[in-house]
């Protein structure tokens, strides 16, 4: 009689505990929190300039050995290394012994005026540098001028520095296709 | 008929350049099973980031970003979905007050931006805002857009910005009456464990029947 009563006490057990189980996903109701954490990025303009020789080396660092009156191969070329479109402009610096020298002193370069067009002083090129995209060359030879350099700058260093600024051509537009009018050059 | 299987591949190859990248748009689906959260698709910075088209921004810029919220719980429930914003990381304000953010819920227009203010705030999602009352299923999208100034300076290039956003759900169950959602989800879990708990029970009742018969047979052959 006992047994039979715990037999049927057991099977009530675990009928309720088998009716929990099966209600449990519509008797418990709860809230639930999660976090995202979200990013924005902000993208950039680079590039790279490029000095290289006629055979397609790089521009010794230490620079050349010249006498009046030579053609020095230098061709200077710039490279975008961003994912972003931009126009460009450079500007040649000239100088001796770290005094500023104006351009007609004693270099004479042949820049491709085909694609670099002058402007107060900066050459702007005349597209837009798509991203992996490399510019024609700015000039290809510098031709050091006899006239001027004379015996005064014997044993001297002369210097040629290619400066470049660029600024993104999206959201951008230039409305007379002149480069030098789009907006947002940097000040010099 | 290789000529053409191969005529195909390089046609294929030909066109893949010109056909059009879509970035992914996010998700945040609540799993009912696991009863958490899913944020996709993520990235390298963070594992739950839902702005997949908020890289590499530029001047200028005006981006959207959608966003789908979907209740994936099983048929029986039926959940509402809340967001708030927690703003910007400490680290991230700077960059992230440059830019405009704003919110609002898809095929809604008649609706009013429920978040409109620099993005480093929290604005109008200080506080939870409800986005609706989802069945199994069922989802809400959400489209974000994003506002770069075009004279945004040149100092906040290569810059990172940190967002935390919260969502929330309350679990309620489907009442008559409800819209009877379509059959979705995983419920193959709770078929399996009341089949298993059924088996049990069953062995339980014939292991103790067959005890107790045995135990009679036992004393009987006692009395005899």
């Amino acid at each position: 009689m006992l047994g039979k009563i715990k037999i049927k006490i057991v099977i009530v057990a675990l009928i309720a505990i088998l009716i929990t189980l099966m209600s449990q996903a519509t008797l418990a109701y709860y809230s639930f929190v999660g976090k995202s954490t979200n990013v924005v990025t902000s993208g950039n303009i680079q590039f790279l300039i490029h000095e290289t020789t006629d055979q397609g080396k790089e521009f010794p660092e230490e620079g050349v050995y010249i006498v009046p009156g030579n053609v020095v191969s230098k061709k200077v070329s710039i490279e975008s290394d961003c994912g972003h479109p931009f126009y460009l402009r450079v500007k040649m610096l000239y100088g001796v012994e770290s005094q500023e020298l104006s351009s007609e002193d004693c270099f004479k370069l042949n820049i491709n005026e085909e694609y670099w067009k002058l402007h107060d002083g900066w050459y702007y090129y005349t597209g837009i540098v798509n991203p992996g995209e490399t510019t024609p060359d700015v000039f290809s030879h510098v031709e050091i001028v006899g006239s001027k350099v004379d015996n005064s700058y014997l044993g001297k260093t002369l210097t040629l520095t290619v400066k470049a600024q660029a600024v993104q051509s999206e959201n951008n537009p230039i409305t007379d296709g002149n480069t030098y009018n789009a907006s947002g050059w940097p000040a010099e | 008929m290789k000529k053409i299987i191969t005529l195909l591949i390089v046609f294929a190859i030909s066109l893949s350049p010109i056909l059009p990248v879509y970035a992914e748009d996010g998700k945040v689906t609540y799993d009912g099973n696991s009863q958490q959260f899913i944020f996709e698709p993520g990235s390298k910075h963070s594992l739950t980031d839902l702005f997949s088209n908020f890289k590499n921004v530029m001047p200028g810029d005006t981006l959207t970003q959608k966003i789908t919220v979907k209740n994936n719980a099983d048929n029986k429930i039926k959940v509402k979905i809340y967001i708030r914003s927690l703003g910007a990381h400490g680290d991230s304000v700077e960059f992230l007050s440059q830019l405009c953010l704003r919110v609002q819920k898809s095929k809604d227009n008649e609706m009013a931006y429920m978040f409109d203010a620099a993005a480093n705030e929290t604005s109008q999602l200080t506080d939870w805002v409800y986005l609706g009352t989802l069945y199994s299923g069922g989802e809400v999208n959400l489209d974000v857009t994003l506002d770069v100034p075009v004279e945004l300076p040149n100092e906040y290039q290569n810059k990172i910005g940190y967002l935390d956003w919260e969502f929330k759900v309350e679990e309620f169950p489907v009442e008559d009456g409800d819209p009877i959602a379509p059959q979705t989800g995983n419920n193959l879990y709770i078929v399996l464990w009341s089949a298993l708990i059924i088996c049990s029970l069953a062995m339980l009742i014939i292991y103790l029947v067959w005890r107790k018969k045995d135990k009679e047979n036992k004393d009987n052959a006692v009395r005899c």
